[in-house]
């Protein structure tokens, strides 16, 4: 296990630095030269190149790259070509109210999305399945932005149960984690259902069946642990657009996660923030991979030996 | 080389069989299709909007740029079956030629991604070794950015339109089509007849396209329905964002950005757009459902 | 001297109800079992002998299948009007089943050991410890050895001879006074087979447990059983001891049977076959279900259905040729050909 962990370690190792090379390049790519835009309107000439020189623009490009994951590495991520103040800060501030949501997103979406498949597949084609089947479906077509919208106008404006926007207090959090739990919860359902109905038809199941057990145990002890693995690698992907949705849904709800600083950073060129943002939740993304990937190994031992 | 004569008549007679047994699964594929009530449901949906972007400017009753203030954010009504906007537009129309720009960039972002990403995919997958290593890790990169985060980085550097947004949703396909494509090509690189084929002396370039890839099509036509739902749905949030279509243009995103504002007093505004990307969606999502289930009930996995 | 009855099956019929028809795939069984003995029910694929077993636990998947006739008797008690409480005390209880493949019938995430103690603690109401060192007991019984060790085991980590040992000793873990064994043997080599059934006669002594053997091996009914019933098109067509069965097989279709089995001192240049196939259970024929495949079949067979009739102690046959009717019809038609 522990070699197994230090395998995907250094597999990791390449990507994150294709990640930050891609981040790199592609912020190379956006017009406008960043001297100039720190140094604001009406700058003279000299100070723009002093300034040019200050941030090593005029080096070449890899060895402008080589120095930026350098200073990643130290926790320098930039500063900010909007206030100028250090990037890594207002990411820190952001970070944790971006993982709060998600946290309680994948909440949802486990518990959710279990409930409605084991309530699907335990009666197949009743009422029941084919009502929570629709739902899914639903929930995996609607866009999340206008979900959110509706769920705001619904119950914060309409009903006024909750608050509109913001990140105050738990209130604030109910709307926007179903926002963007549901879609996820829609896929986990429907993939809990099909695995359950393909386990319970399984040898096993007639064997303990056989046995005499009560249907609760059959259906939780022996079909549902088996049902359940490959739910854990659909919950591993569904982690991925649920970070990449935090992006609409902080926008919808005006929370201040890293979500929404990418996008209004995007707006106003302001790169080095740009390429910060995207660079942490990247890595957050794989490593919360990687975690998953051994919690799936830990419940599957069977791989091991293969 | 000399070429056994009996292979030769042997292989001729197997691709001729092929070909009898291709025209008849296609045949029970499409009766399959047929029987599956969702599918059907979710292809005429899809047929409907289609011929929505044809139609538009014989269905929609007024120009969807018309700008008219002193009709501004009106109610649903007689003359105005969707409302008006905050700029006094007809809904309804701005609606029915948004159609066109949803499902463009739909299909062209898939379009374009699903070539690149296929042919990366039967690349690696034929030739294996070093070169899909090489392309397998890049696929991993990409595909360390979660979501349309990587769409996000590429219109960073593009700028904002819906073009940039066409190029960035379809480059954040690439993996996805790369992916499977490879998996298939692995498989079918194994079997036994295209050893035989290579034998007659076809070269790299034949066996992979005119043997291996036609035996990969379903997955990927699957995959491609579910892609296009996933792809109209990343461009609308990209515009509702601001970082696709520009605003006078009647994008549904877009709409659904301005409606948001609106919301208070008219929240028509935000509703219409966000039903026709669903029912739109949907109907995708229908479809591409029928599709797996008539082409291998294996992959529901 | 002969041992009490312990199950009686009366009529039995289980049809499977779908878009094609109705498939009556046990149509109107009929047999006894009892203490100590052992039953085999023979049959090529297809014939309903699986779907007999599973009938007499209710097993069968419900949708489209369905026991519309018969009396399934444990000790008197009828199984089939049972209610569901009722029966799943039974089950793994008082009667145990084991099926064909060991390989997917354990279920993979379980230790093998909680497998058998889980039934221990439901039927026995031993306490945890207690059913696991039972469980680990009756893990040694079977022949495993290193017993306290394979019960932490998953099914994965044992072989396919070793799984079917665990499956044995899960069913007999309560001491059942019926085990119903489905082709317990067929997936496995034929070296571990002979040690499976070995470990099963064994069992069956010290337990006293009536046992039904599914095959359609004839070489392990001769081992194995003591009665023989030959199943074909979903009903019984012979009912003999297994001694008498193979020196005088009745029914022309065991006839057929035996006389496939390739023989070993005898030159043969090809094997005997039975000419045809199996009626679809969709569409069974009005008359004698093996009419059409009969190298003695009369216009009688074709007409009508014969009865399951005793022919002597012990022997009971469903055929014509074995009747009164039978032989004035031969002798009117020897009569016509002179």
């Amino acid at each position: 296990m522990f070699l197994f962990i230090l395998k995907r370690l250094a597999q990791i190792v390449p990507v994150i630095l294709g990640v930050t090379l891609v981040v790199f390049l592609i912020m190379q790519m956006v017009p406008g030269d960043s001297a100039v835009i720190l140094a604001g309107e009406g700058a003279s000439k000299e100070t723009v190149e002093e300034l040019r020189e200050n941030l090593g623009l005029n080096k070449p490009l890899h060895e402008q790259y080589l120095s930026y994951i350098g200073n990643v590495f130290q926790g320098d991520f930039g500063n900010s070509l909007k206030n100028n103040q250090p990037v890594l800060d207002e990411i820190l501030i952001r970070l944790p109210i971006t993982m709060e949501l998600a946290f309680f997103s994948i909440l949802i979406t486990i518990v959710l999305g279990l409930i409605a498949g084991i309530i699907s597949a335990i009666r197949p084609y009743s009422f029941s399945d084919i009502g929570v089947m629709v739902v899914a479906l639903l929930g995996i077509s609607l866009p999340s932005f206008w979900l959110g919208l509706l769920l705001m106008y619904v119950f914060s404006i309409k009903l006024q149960w909750l608050p509109v926007a913001g990140w105050d207090s738990a209130a604030h959090i109910i709307l926007p984690a179903i926002t963007l739990g549901a879609g996820g919860a829609a896929i986990v359902a429907r993939m809990t259902r099909s695995s359950m109905l393909e386990v319970v038809g399984q040898d096993y199941v007639r064997t303990a069946r056989a046995k005499g057990l009560k249907e609760h145990v059959i259906i939780y002890k022996h079909a549902l642990r088996n049902a359940l693995i490959p739910v854990i690698t659909v919950v591993g992907l569904q982690f991925g657009s649920l970070l990449g949705g935090t992006v609409l849904v902080e926008s919808v709800f005006a929370i201040n996660g890293i979500g929404r600083m990418i996008v209004d950073a995007i707006r106003t060129r302001d790169i080095p923030m740009v390429q910060g943002g995207v660079l942490i939740a990247s890595l957050v993304f794989v490593f919360v991979n990687l975690l998953v990937d051994i919690m799936y190994r830990v419940f599957n031992k069977r791989i091991d030996l293969n | 080389m000399t070429v056994n004569a009996s292979l030769v008549v042997d292989t001729a007679e197997l691709l001729l069989a092929r070909r009898q047994v291709r025209s008849e699964k296609r045949k029970a594929f499409f009766s399959a299709i047929g029987q599956n009530k969702a599918a059907v449901v979710g292809g005429i949906i899809i047929l409907l909007y289609i011929s929505m972007t044809f139609l538009a400017p014989i269905l929609a009753p007024y120009d969807p740029y018309e700008i008219n203030l002193k009709d501004k954010l009106q109610s649903p009504s007689v003359d105005h079956w969707m409302g008006t906007d905050d700029k006094g537009r007809d809904i309804l129309s701005r609606i029915l030629y948004g159609s066109r720009l949803s499902l463009g960039v739909g299909f062209s972002s898939v379009f374009f991604g699903a070539s690149i990403g296929i042919i990366l995919g039967l690349v690696a997958g034929y030739y294996g070794k070093w070169i899909d290593t090489i392309i397998s890790r890049c696929l991993d990169v990409m595909l360390a950015f979660p979501g349309i985060l990587l769409a996000l980085a590429i219109i960073s550097a593009l700028g904002p339109s819906l073009i940039n947004v066409t190029v960035a949703v379809g480059v954040f396909s690439i993996p996805l089509f790369a992916r499977i494509v490879r998996g298939s090509t692995m498989e079918v690189k194994q079997l036994e007849y295209i050893d035989a084929i290579r034998t007659l002396g076809a070269n790299d370039f034949i066996i992979i396209f005119r043997h291996i890839f036609p035996n990969i099509l379903s997955p990927i036509i699957v995959q491609g329905t579910m892609r296009l739902a996933t792809a109209i749905l990343s461009a609308a949030g990209l515009s509702f964002l601001g970082l696709g279509a520009q605003p006078p243009s009647p994008e549904w995103g877009a709409m659904l950005s301005s409606g948001r504002d609106f919301i208070f007093s008219a929240p028509y505004m935000a509703i219409f757009p966000g039903l026709m990307i669903s029912i739109l969606v949907l109907g995708f999502n229908l479809f591409g459902d029928g599709l797996r289930d008539a082409l291998d009930p294996r992959m529901k996995k | 001297m002969k041992n009490e009855i312990v199950l009686e099956v009366k009529n039995l019929k289980t049809h499977f109800i779908s878009k094609k028809g109705i498939a009556k795939a046990v149509d109107g069984i009929d047999f006894v079992l009892r203490r100590g003995e052992t039953l085999g029910i023979v049959g090529e694929s297809g014939c309903g002998k699986s779907m007999t077993s599973l009938s007499i636990l209710r097993l069968i998947p419900s949708p489209p299948g369905k026991i519309v006739d018969g009396e399934i008797l444990l000790n008197g008690k009828d199984l089939v009007k049972m209610s569901n409480e009722e029966l799943r005390k039974i089950r793994g209880n008082q009667i145990s089943m084991i099926f064909q493949e060991p390989m997917t019938s354990l279920n993979p995430v379980i230790p093998v050991g909680e497998q058998i103690a889980e039934a221990l603690r439901l039927h026995q109401g031993l306490s945890k410890r207690q059913a696991w060192d039972k469980s680990v007991e009756m893990i040694g019984l079977v022949g495993i050895p290193s017993p306290e060790k394979r019960a932490k085991q998953e099914p994965f980590q044992l072989s396919g001879g070793m799984r079917q040992r665990i499956m044995i000793a899960m069913a007999l873990a309560c001491t059942p006074e019926v085990l119903i064994a489905d082709e317990p043997t067929t997936a496995l080599d034929v070296t571990i087979q002979a040690q499976i059934l070995e470990i099963m006669k064994d069992l069956q002594k010290k337990i006293g447990m009536g046992i039904i053997f599914i095959t359609h091996d004839l070489g392990v009914v001769a081992e194995m059983c003591d009665q023989v019933g030959v199943m074909y098109a979903g009903q019984i067509v012979e009912h003999q001891n297994s001694a008498t069965l193979f020196k005088n097989p009745l029914h022309p279709y065991t006839q057929g049977l035996i006389g496939s089995l390739p023989k070993l001192y005898e030159d043969q240049e090809e094997l005997q076959i039975i000419e045809g196939t199996v009626p679809s259970p969709y569409d069974y024929p009005d008359g004698c279900r093996f009419a059409e495949r009969c190298p003695f079949a009369q216009k009688m067979c074709i007409e009508k259905q014969p009865e399951l009739i005793q022919y002597d102690e012990d022997m009971k046959v469903r055929c014509w040729k074995y009747t009164n009717q039978w032989q004035e019809e031969s002798s009117s038609r020897e009569m016509v050909t002179q």
